[in-house]
C-alpha cells in the first residue's frame, strides 16, 4: 500500500529532477556540442546534437599561430603544478609549527591568516604588481608563482591544516618525539601521511583556483608574457569574437584538465569542500 | 627531565620554514594592504615623478563620484539577487537530489560543473548565448517567437538581468553542493518523529530541515555574498562593464581606476572601501546568521 502511494511520485519527482537538472546544465552542453559543430550547425540548431561532428574547431584551435592552447595550457600547468607544489609543503609545515605553538601565539597568528580569507585580490593588486616590479619580478612566472604562495591561497591551506591537525591525536606525535626524531622528520614521516585527507583538499582547491584564476595572471604577467589558458582566452579572442566553432574548441580544451580532474577527485572534492566551508 | 628532553618540547626545526611562509605572507597580503592604506592618503601617480600627502581627500571623493556610486549600487543589486537566487534554487535543487540512487547521485556531479568552470569561460559559454547575434536569438527566430534580435546584453536593464542570472548559475551550483551535504547530516528519525507528532511536509520542513541545515545556510550566504561582492571575471568578459558603464561593480571600477587612468591614490581609497565593507559583511552577517541558528 505505502509502495503503491510513493511509486508515482518517486517516478514524477525523478523525472522533474531530470528535467530540472537537464535545464540547468543546458548552456554546459550547449558549450560541449558546439566544441565539435560546425559555425554554420551552431548558429542553425543551438540546442541539437552535433550532426555530423567535426575535430575541425580542436584542430584548429591546436594549430592557432599564437598557441594559444598548447602554450596556454603548458604555462597554466607549470604556474599550477608549482604554485601547489610549494604551498603545500610550506602550509603543513608552517600549520604543524603553529599547533605546537602556546594557545595566545597560535590565536594571534591564526588571527592574522585569517586575514587572506577576506581580502578581495583586488584590494592588494596594486601594490603586489609595485612590489614585484621593485624586486624585478614583474611580468614573470615566478612573481606570480611568489604572490600565489604567499597570499589568500596560503590562508585557506593553513586553515585547513590546523583544524585538521586539531584531531591528530598529540601522543602520535610526542611518542615519536621521544624517540628521537627531529621535528622536520616528525612533519615528513609522521605528520604529512596523517593529514593526506586535509592534502587532498588543499591540493584539489588550490589546483582548481590558480588554474582559473583570472585577474592575477591578467594584470602580474602583462600583455607581452606569454599567458595562461585562462586569461589567454580573454587576451586573445578578445570579448568580440564571434567565431564560436573556435570559441567553443579553446573553451573545451581549456576546461577539459579542471572537469576531469573533478570528475575523478569528486569524493574528495565534496568532503573537501564542507571542510573548507565550515571554516 | 634531562635537558635535552625539554628541548623537545617546542620544536623548533621548522621554525625557518614557518619563518619563510609568515614572511611571503607579510610582503604579498600584510605589507600590499599596509601600502593600500598609505597610499590612500596621497594623489600618488606612476605618470609624475612625486607624490603628495591630501589626507582624507581621497576619501572625501568616494562620495561625490557618481561612477564609483553606481558601482556600488549595481554591486549591492548583483549580490542581493544573486545571493536570495542561488540560496533558494539551491536548497530546491538539494531538497529534490538528496536521494541515494545512481541517477541523483549522477545529477548532483552534473549541477557542480558550472563552479568548476573558470568564470571566464563561464562568461565566455554565456556570452556566446545572450551577445546580439548569438545562441539564444537565433534559437527564438528557429522557432518562430521572435524577429528581432533582442539585445540581452546591450541594453542596462536586461545586461543587470544577464549578470544575474550568469553568476547565479555559477553559485547556484555551489549552493546545492553545500545544501545537499547539510541535508544529509539531518538523522532520519527527526523526521520519522515530526511525522508521528502528525507534522505535514511544511511542518517537517519549518521544524526539521530548518533548523538543521541553519549552519550550512549560513556558509552558504556568507560564500555567495562574499564572492559576488568582488565579482570581477564575468563583468570583464561578459559585459566590459557596459553599456554605458551600468554594470560594473565595484571590483571592476577599481581596477578601472588602478590600472586604465593609473590613478594610484584614489584606487586605493576605493581598495580600502572595498575591504572594509567586505570585512564588514563577512562578520556581521556570520554574527547574525549564527544568532538566528539558535532561535529556529
Amino acid at each position: 500500500m505505502i509502495r503503491a502511494r510513493l511509486r508515482p511520485r518517486g517516478a514524477g519527482q525523478f523525472l522533474f529532477a531530470v528535467f530540472a537538472t537537464l535545464l540547468f546544465v543546458l548552456p554546459v552542453y550547449i558549450a560541449l556540442a558546439s566544441a565539435f559543430k560546425s559555425q554554420a550547425q551552431i548558429l542553425s540548431s543551438p540546442l541539437g546534437l552535433p550532426a555530423p561532428p567535426t575535430l575541425d574547431n580542436l584542430t584548429t584551435a591546436l594549430e592557432r599561430s599564437d598557441h594559444l592552447v598548447t602554450a596556454g595550457v603548458a604555462n597554466s600547468l607549470v604556474i599550477t603544478v608549482l604554485s601547489v607544489g610549494i604551498l603545500i609543503p610550506l602550509s603543513s609545515a608552517v600549520s604543524f609549527w603553529l599547533s605546537q605553538q602556546r594557545p595566545r601565539i597560535k590565536t594571534l597568528l591564526l588571527a592574522v591568516f585569517a586575514l587572506g580569507l577576506m581580502v578581495p585580490p583586488q584590494t592588494v593588486l596594486l601594490p603586489i604588481v609595485q612590489l614585484l616590479r621593485a624586486i624585478g619580478l614583474n611580468n614573470s612566472y615566478p612573481g606570480l608563482i611568489l604572490s600565489n604562495v604567499g597570499g589568500g591561497y596560503l590562508s585557506f591551506a593553513v586553515f585547513v591544516y590546523v583544524g585538521f591537525l586539531r584531531t591528530v591525536p598529540r601522543d602520535l606525535i610526542e611518542a615519536a618525539r621521544i624517540d628521537g626524531a627531529s621535528d622536520v622528520r616528525v612533519w615528513w614521516q609522521i605528520v604529512l601521511p596523517l593529514v593526506r585527507p586535509a592534502t587532498a583538499t588543499v591540493g584539489i582547491f588550490l589546483a582548481l583556483w590558480v588554474w582559473n584564476d583570472f585577474l592575477n595572471p591578467l594584470f602580474i604577467l602583462g600583455p607581452r608574457q606569454g599567458q595562461t589558458i585562462t586569461t589567454g582566452i580573454y587576451v586573445s579572442l578578445g570579448t568580440y569574437s564571434t567565431d564560436y566553432g573556435q570559441l567553443f574548441g579553446i573553451m573545451f580544451l581549456a576546461a577539459a584538465i579542471p572537469v576531469v580532474g573533478y570528475l575523478l577527485t569528486q569524493r574528495e572534492f565534496i568532503r573537501g569542500l564542507m571542510a573548507g566551508a565550515s571554516r | 627531565m634531562s635537558p635535552s628532553r625539554r628541548s623537545w618540547a617546542r620544536p623548533t626545526g621548522l621554525a625557518p620554514v614557518a619563518g619563510l611562509a609568515i614572511g611571503l605572507y607579510v610582503a604579498f597580503l600584510l605589507y600590499p594592504i599596509a601600502s593600500s592604506l598609505l597610499t590612500s592618503f596621497t594623489d600618488r601617480n606612476p605618470l609624475r615623478a612625486d607624490s603628495a600627502f591630501v589626507g582624507l581627500a581621497n576619501y572625501g571623493q568616494l562620495f561625490t563620484d557618481s561612477r564609483l556610486l553606481a558601482s556600488l549600487r549595481f554591486t549591492i543589486v548583483v549580490v542581493i539577487v544573486v545571493t536570495i537566487v542561488s540560496n533558494v534554487v539551491g536548497l530546491g535543487f538539494a531538497m529534490l537530489l538528496n536521494r541515494p540512487a545512481v541517477g541523483y547521485r549522477l545529477m548532483r556531479t552534473l549541477i557542480f560543473i558550472p563552479q568548476v568552470l573558470s568564470g571566464v569561460i563561464v562568461a565566455f559559454i554565456w556570452r556566446s548565448i545572450l551577445t546580439q547575434n548569438g545562441l539564444l536569438n537565433s534559437f527564438l527566430r528557429n522557432i518562430g517567437l521572435s524577429d528581432q534580435p533582442i539585445s540581452w546584453i546591450g541594453t542596462p536593464d536586461l545586461a543587470l538581468l544577464s549578470v544575474c542570472v550568469v553568476v547565479s548559475w555559477a553559485t547556484i551550483a555551489f549552493a546545492t553542493v553545500v545544501y545537499v551535504a547539510a541535508l544529509q547530516s539531518v538523522p532520519g528519525e527527526l523526521y520519522e518523529a515530526a511525522r508521528i507528532d502528525g507534522a505535514n511536509a511544511v511542518g517537517r520542513f519549518r521544524f526539521v530541515t530548518l533548523p538543521m541545515i541553519a549552519p550550512g545556510m549560513t556558509i552558504s550566504i556568507v560564500l555567495c555574498l562574499i564572492t559576488t561582492f568582488k565579482l570581477y571575471d564575468v563583468i570583464a568578459v561578459l559585459t566590459g562593464g557596459g553599456p554605458a558603464n551600468t554594470t560594473q561593480t565595484t571590483a571592476f571600477y577599481l581596477i578601472t581606476v588602478a590600472f586604465t587612468t593609473n590613478r594610484f591614490g584614489y584606487a586605493s581609497a576605493i581598495a580600502m572601501l572595498l575591504l572594509v565593507a567586505t570585512t564588514v559583511i563577512a562578520y556581521s552577517l556570520t554574527g547574525l546568521l549564527r544568532r538566528r541558528e539558535a532561535d529556529l
